[in-house]
């Protein structure tokens, strides 16, 4: 539209006004004056046709603008009313912010007066014009550059809110709209007050002119400055002056209330970055104060509430205060500033309207409630969408605004405000993450249907849609942003599967989606080397070979292929990354594909909550610790190099990003999620996240500790503690392993102990300790993924994973068994398989190393290693079997196949050892030089020992074959015997279940080492919850519904703020 | 005496008095009387600070002559602002008034303790 | 060290030797523990006759493939440490198939045939071989806690794993064995001993008056014969290793028989002497004093 003309924006408020007037003379409709009324009388559509006509013609003036800021070169234009030039009128501004803004709630005003229909339909004209009018202030507040003409759009909007809560028929809805006047009317008084002085003591009503008159230099002026900015600032509801705020967010309607959250914050947080010219740097830190305060106090809040109103209500008011911060920051933020705000107000604007809008198709603001909304898989999607996006979750737009911001915060030392701005982000995470999880997994109610008609959903649809588009301009405009097409190709493909997801069975979809992952690998992961190709192989190979399982299920299996195509290229984009930008990316998308495999389990929602929240925690961590990175390098760059360059902080960043790592690799303290999350997941998903995603964290740690090598925090050396961290993990870890009933919470609790190993090997930095550490992880792999194959398929058949309740499972899944059998096997590190090479190494770098009390601990959890193993293979297969499996199948093909590759992998390596582990140290030489392992051809000689994988097979197939044979020749004419011929003399027992000895197996180790398995880190984190609760419970009795308490809490924060600031 | 001075602290006072009303009164129509004189006590103010000692109101006709207007009226713009403010309050105090029958209609009360329905 | 075929006839010789050299210890304490309580004893080929009748029975019935396995398995350990074990020290003959691993090897050889054991007798599926395996694993993994550290005191000492170099650091005169030149890590290590031998206070495992069907006694014919065979190997091949480790080793056949007679019987005087503990009782007690001293045995080192 080059040579378009423009309509003059002063149209955008005179169709708003003049609109809302027509509508006047259109039959009304019923106006529920009195609680008996009945709903009888509805409005014809074309009143509100008109009105959406409107609103169309609004939106497109300031898209047009926008559009001609953008792409024409257009110049900012003052429109001047009354024929004068300021300050002797009034003058609006159409610039590129403005456009920007009255653009977003043109938009958001069109789209819920089309989602409002039947509401309106029902409330009758006056509503509608009463909404045009809302739109049409939010517009003038945001365009005027009159003071004084800003207090009157203001007071029309919170007016015309009023307005339309008063319409609704529910007393709760009126006595929150009767509060909501009262505040607001003290508010804007104060705010009236404050104008008047503006004028008295600045000579202009001007904001630019107020501007130049420098108020805070004058003694009175500041007292104008500060009724204006402590007035503006309550109108953005500040923690805990906003009782009245949230009580009104719970009782409008939702569509309305998707234009308070979205339209009016954004329009109010505008005014005060506008009106905040007028004032100095003291008020802009103020401000930020207060936005913390807000940030931290309202997400508190938030955790603690129960109705999805209320609780959306506390996130919008918490999102305020961190643009706020934002907006007070913006000095310290210089350049990025823009694209800050930016990218944190579209996710919130977006995300906020979206799930408003899912309220009021939901129908109910109860969160237990909302599973009805899976009858909509593609409302789940958008909400899903909608909580990362608000959250900053990559690919949405606040994850590029979050990661700028705790850059360029750490980049200018403001990293407290880092940590403030993260912790209350995780607080957020806590309640938005257990909603969706009661939607994914809580029970429907099956009566009740989910009413979607076309103008309900669509708003939904194109907010989540442009969810993802701002996404991809925000991730272009990023630093870094030009090295993320590596991304593009594989999420095209998650794409693609999420829109074929639910018409192909599961079948082809795991073809596909195994497809896609070779390619993937080929294309991508075929040039990588060292390290990162020895995680490929288990990331990419690791993922293949797991996925064939996924055979065995029948249906579609909606909702799954997306999430592990997703999380596999999270992993393999970890391997690819080349700067912590794409790093950081993979690392979140892993989280998130792995998180919703995860909750697919039938008990998972605990699990899976847990799960994200130290998962993100981590991630926060990771962040904090690139951010203090990009501080301390020195160099301004995002490449990973940076962390070989760090001069500052060098101890603080190692130990955030040790500890953000090791969330992953969930060493003790860090683990009580991991349970529950592999112990619930699904049978082919246990293997995934057990063998394949906990390795992520251990390649985080080869990246931190190739880079930064051996830090000191406070004197203590950081890979000592870490020595000990895991040496302890891994004890603790596999006593806990022994004394479970449930299968796969062994297993799980295995893998806490395993990557506990792995830990502690890394912490040598050394040759033979990185030697071992990587032999432990190839074995980990192989073998968990093979025990958990195995057990999931015991558990597929048996619809139990409590192993006392099996027994005597060999006669009838032998190949299970011996899947079973060879995974113990390895896992235990007997020789001759390839769990010994893991065992012999870690000793001859303990020795080496001389961490032998470490190494000592080490061992023993070896040893305990042994019990867990036993108890498992003997208490499902060995033992009597139980009638109820008397003629139970064995696991299905799909996935016994796995398995046997799995095993066929140990066999090799087991034999031929050197053929691993011989390129591997190669490549290690070039870090850690000394102490290598000399190879013998199939034997490795060290300084201490030697070890020939090929000698001690062969001779121990000898000795087994021959004595084997002997046996068998001796006792060839042996048959067969039934269940209870021997011992019950072929008369079955009448409770033959009370013959298999399984239940608490180590009763006696139980009874004496059980001390030290007390779940006293999972009562620490339980205790962190508690107390996090309970603040949020006795706080927000604040809000005690009373309006003369909320008008209390508005005159007592203006007290406060006054001391604070001008007393 | 300086009339504006004495608007302004009467102002003062008068927002002082209207918020004790607001805070204090447990009758919602109470309330909304406070908020009444909350505004007056705003619009007495804003006339005070633009009054001028010794001048007349700003309207042109045939007392004051367009030629000496700069120097014999006070102020014109707080006036046109509080004309502006009285409407806008006289607006709000409606609605509140709608709000109170409306509450009225529902619960027959009008202690502003009854509606606490919302909260927490 | 390269493999030469005629490497297997010396080492199965050695076997033979060993064999039978476990087997009259077992009749020659069985006899001692007789003359004791004032009986004749059994005939010192006593157990040979046994194990020749164990093999001439034939069986009519199995439990499963497990049940085969688990001798299998338990004899394969028991010689399985024996042919990873150099014997006699400077004699080519008798290193066995040292060159294939060291100590370490030997560590977690012992597992083998105790897992192989645990699953036969599993397979077996009378739940009182359960409960003894339950018992058992619970206790073996307990003694091996000062073990580990004994062992571990030992090779810091040596600084290698190799039984060959340890031995050779323990010539020239019995003040070098490392039963004088590391006492605690010795006294730790005899400690240990007990635990692994299944004998009193540490027999609760087999508890062969209270239930009469454990592990052993779930087998018969040439089942129990293979694991008879083992019981004899498997005690003298762990014997060895003690000497090997703390007691200077051995140079010559005499030495080494003398040397595991005088260990076997430590186990064996205090068997006599002492009561029964119960399972987590035994627990608790390796992990006080045999403990304690395994880690003053390091600390030692360390600090020394």
């Amino acid at each position: 539209m080059v040579d378009s003309i423009l309509l003059n924006p002063i149209y955008i408020i005179g169709i708003g006004l003049g609109t809302s007037f027509i509508l006047g003379f259109f039959k009304s409709g019923r106006f529920q004056a009195h609680p008996s009324a009945m709903h009888s009388e509805r409005i014809k559509t074309a009143p509100w046709v008109l009105m959406i006509g409107a609103l169309t013609v609004m939106t497109f003036i300031s898209a047009e603008w926008l559009w001609s800021f953008l792409f024409n070169g257009q110049l900012p234009q003052q429109i001047y009313t009354a024929g004068f030039e300021p300050p002797f009128s009034i003058n609006l501004l159409m610039g590129r912010n403005e456009a920007f803004f009255t653009l977003m709630v043109n938009l958001v005003g069109l789209l819920s007066g089309l989602y409002l229909l039947d509401k309106f339909k029902e409330m009758g004209t006056h509503a509608l014009s009463v909404y045009l009018v809302l739109i049409m202030g939010l517009n003038g507040i945001i365009m005027t550059r009159d003071i004084f003409n800003l207090f009157v759009f203001l007071e029309i909007a919170s007016i015309a809110t009023a307005g339309l809560i008063v319409m609704t028929s529910d007393v709760k809805a009126l006595s929150a709209g009767f509060k909501y006047m009262i505040a607001t009317g003290l508010i804007s008084g104060f705010l009236l007050i404050g104008i008047i002085f503006a004028y008295y003591f600045g000579g202009s009503l001007n904001i630019d002119s107020l501007a130049e008159a420098n108020l805070t230099t004058v003694q009175g002026g500041v007292f104008a400055v500060f009724l204006i900015v402590v007035s503006l600032l309550l109108e953005l509801k500040p923690f805990p002056a906003n009782g009245w705020g949230i009580d009104a967010y719970e009782a409008s309607p939702v569509g309305i209330n998707a234009v308070i959250s979205s339209a009016s914050a954004g329009a109010t947080y505008y005014v005060l970055s506008k009106v905040l010219i007028i004032t100095d740097a003291k008020w802009y830190a103020v401000t930020a104060v207060v936005g913390i305060i807000t940030f931290l106090g309202s997400n508190l809040m938030g955790i603690k509430q129960t109705n999805a109103k209320r609780m959306l209500g506390y996130s919008s008011v918490g999102q305020v205060g961190l643009l706020l911060v934002i907006l007070g920051l913006s000095e310290q933020l210089g350049n990025s500033f823009k694209f800050i705000i930016f990218g944190i107000m579209m996710s919130h604007y977006l995300a906020k309207a979206g799930l408003f809008w899912l309220v009021g198709i939901v129908k109910t603001g109860i969160l237990k409630d909302w599973g009805i909304l899976r009858k909509k898989p593609v409302l789940v999607f958008f909400m899903g969408t909608f909580i990362f996006a608000l959250l900053g979750l990559p690919p949405f737009p606040s994850f590029f605004a979050k990661w700028t911001l705790v850059l360029t915060l750490s980049a200018a030392g403001l990293n407290l405000w880092v940590g403030l701005i993260l912790f209350g982000s995780l607080i957020e995470a806590v309640y938005l993450f257990r909603w969706f999880g009661y939607v994914l997994k809580l029970d429907a109610d099956k009566e009740r249907s989910l009413s979607t008609p076309f103008y309900r959903t669509f708003p939904v649809w194109l907010f989540g849609l442009l969810s993802y588009y701002i996404g991809y301009v925000a991730s272009v405009m990023v630093p870094g942003g030009e090295t993320l097409g590596m991304f593009y190709l594989p999420l095209a493909f998650v794409g693609f599967l999420f829109i074929i997801d639910r018409y192909l069975p599961v079948w082809v979809k795991n073809t596909l989606s195994m497809a896609a992952m070779a390619l993937y690998g080929w294309y991508y992961m075929a040039g990588l080397s060292e390290f990162r190709m020895l995680f490929a192989i288990i990331f990419i190979g690791g993922g293949i070979v797991t996925m064939i399982a996924g055979y065995a299920k029948s249906g579609k299996r909606v909702g799954f292929y997306p999430f592990v195509v997703m999380m596999y290229i999270g992993l393999g984009g970890l391997l690819l990354s080349e700067n912590i930008l794409q790093f950081f990316i993979s690392w979140e998308l892993m989280t998130l594909g792995s998180y919703v495999l995860i909750i697919r389990g039938k008990k998972s929602m605990p699990h899976a909550l847990s799960y994200m929240m130290f998962s993100l925690g981590g991630a926060f961590l990771i962040l904090a610790g690139f951010g203090l990175a990009f501080a301390g390098s020195g160099v301004s760059s995002i490449s990973l190099d940076i962390l070989k360059n760090v001069t500052r902080y060098s101890g603080l960043i190692y130990t955030f990003l040790a500890i953000g790592f090791m969330t992953k690799t969930a060493v003790i303290g860090l683990h009580i999620w991991l349970p529950g999350a592999h112990a619930e997941a699904e049978s082919d998903v246990s293997p995934m996240v057990s063998a394949i995603l906990l390795k992520a964290g251990m390649f985080g740690l080869v990246v931190l500790m190739l880079a930064m090598g051996s830090q000191s925090l406070g004197g203590v050396s950081l890979p000592y503690l870490l020595g000990w961290l895991g040496a302890i993990t891994a004890l603790l870890g596999n006593l806990m392993a022994a004394f479970q009933e449930d299968a796969k919470r062994l297993l799980a609790y295995s893998s806490v102990g395993q990557l506990g190993y792995v830990v502690f090997a890394m912490a040598f930095m050394s040759h033979l300790g990185w030697l071992t550490a990587l032999a432990f992880a190839l074995n980990h792999f192989v073998f968990k993924a093979l025990l958990f194959l195995a057990i999931g398929g015991v558990v597929m058949r048996t619809k139990t994973k409590t192993m006392y309740e099996m027994g005597g499972l060999i006669k009838r899944m032998p190949l299970s068994f011996i899947s079973v059998l060879i995974g113990i096997i390895a896992l235990s590190g007997l020789p001759p398989l390839t769990g010994f090479a893991g065992k012999w190494l870690s000793y001859n770098a303990v020795i080496e190393k001389g961490w032998y009390f470490q190494g000592f601990l080490v061992s023993i959890a070896g040893l305990v290693a042994f019990l867990y193993c036993f108890r498992l293979i003997h208490v499902i297969f060995l033992g009597q079997p139980k009638d109820k499996f008397k003629n139970i199948k064995e696991a299905p093909i799909a996935m016994l196949i796995p398995q046997y590759i799995l095993i066929g992998v140990i066999m090799l390596f087991s034999l031929m050892p050197n053929m691993v582990l011989k390129p591997i140290g190669e490549f290690l030489v070039q870090y850690f030089p000394d102490g290598a392992l000399q190879w013998d051809g199939g034997t490795a000689v060290s300084s201490l020992g030697r070890w020939s994988g090929v000698a001690i097979m062969n001779i121990t197939i000898g000795i087994f074959g021959t004595i084997l044979i002997w046996l068998l020749f001796m006792s060839r004419k042996a048959v067969k015997v039934k269940q209870f011929n021997i011992f019950y003399s072929g008369e079955a027992p009448s409770r033959p279940e009370l013959t298999h000895y399984g239940y608490n197996f180590f009763a006696p180790y139980k009874k004496a080492v059980g001390f030290l398995v007390q779940p006293l880190v999972t009562r620490f984190w339980d205790g962190i919850a508690d107390i996090l609760h309970s603040i949020s419970d006795f706080v927000r009795r604040l809000y005690n519904g009373n309006g003369q308490m909320y008008a209390f809490q508005v005159i007592l924060f203006v007290v406060v703020f006054s001391i604070f600031t001008i007393g | 005496m300086d009339f504006g001075l004495v608007a302004v602290v009467v102002g003062f006072l008068l927002i002082l008095i209207g918020i004790w009303g607001i805070l204090t009164q447990k009758n919602i129509v109470k309330i909304v009387i406070g908020f009444s004189i909350f505004d007056t006590g705003l619009h007495a103010i804003m006339v005070g600070i633009g009054y001028l000692k010794g001048r007349t109101a700003p309207i042109l006709d045939s007392a004051v002559s367009p030629a000496d207007a700069l120097t014999s009226i006070v102020d014109p713009v707080p006036q046109a602002l509080v004309l502006t403010a009285i409407v806008i309050g006289l607006g709000v105090t409606a609605l509140m008034l709608a709000y109170v029958v409306r509450l009225y209609d529902y619960r027959k009360s009008l202690d502003i303790s009854s509606y606490e329905d919302l909260k927490w | 060290m390269t493999f030469e075929p005629i490497q297997i006839a010396w080492t199965l010789l050695g076997l033979f030797i060993v064999f039978n050299v476990g087997l009259l210890l077992t009749s020659t304490v069985r006899k001692i523990g007789a003359r004791v309580g004032k009986r004749r004893g059994i005939r010192f080929f006593q157990p040979h006759i046994d194990l020749i009748k164990n093999y001439s029975f034939r069986t009519n019935f199995s439990h499963g493939i497990m049940f085969y396995l688990a001798p299998v398995f338990r004899l394969t350990g028991g010689i399985g440490i024996f042919v990873f074990m150099p014997i006699i020290y400077g004699s080519a003959h008798f290193s066995n198939f040292s060159f294939a691993g060291d100590a370490i090897l030997i560590m977690y050889f012992i597992f083998f045939g105790t897992l192989g054991m645990a699953l036969g007798a599993g397979e077996g599926a009378m739940p009182f071989s359960a409960i003894g395996i339950s018992r058992g694993l619970s206790q073996v993994t307990a003694a091996e806690i000062p073990l580990v550290l004994a062992f571990l005191a030992v090779f810091i000492q040596n600084n290698s794993f190799s039984i060959t170099e340890i031995v050779a650091a323990q010539q020239g005169g019995f003040l070098n064995w490392t039963m004088f030149t590391n006492p605690i890590a010795t006294i730790t290590a005899m400690l240990a001993f007990l635990g692994a031998m299944m004998r009193s206070p540490f027999d609760i495992v087999l508890a062969p008056q209270e239930i009469p069907v454990g592990p052993p006694t779930e087998f018969h014919s040439s089942f129990l014969g293979v694991l008879s065979t083992n019981r004899a190997i498997f005690p003298i091949a762990k014997t060895i290793l003690y000497i090997n480790l703390f007691f200077g080793g051995a140079t010559n056949w005499p030495v080494l028989i003398l040397k595991a007679f005088l260990l076997y019987m430590w186990s064996v005087v205090v068997g006599t002497v002492f009561p029964r503990f119960r399972t987590e009782q035994s627990i608790r007690w390796f992990m006080k004093y045999p403990l304690i001293l395994g880690i003053l045995s390091i600390l030692v080192l360390q600090l020394g």
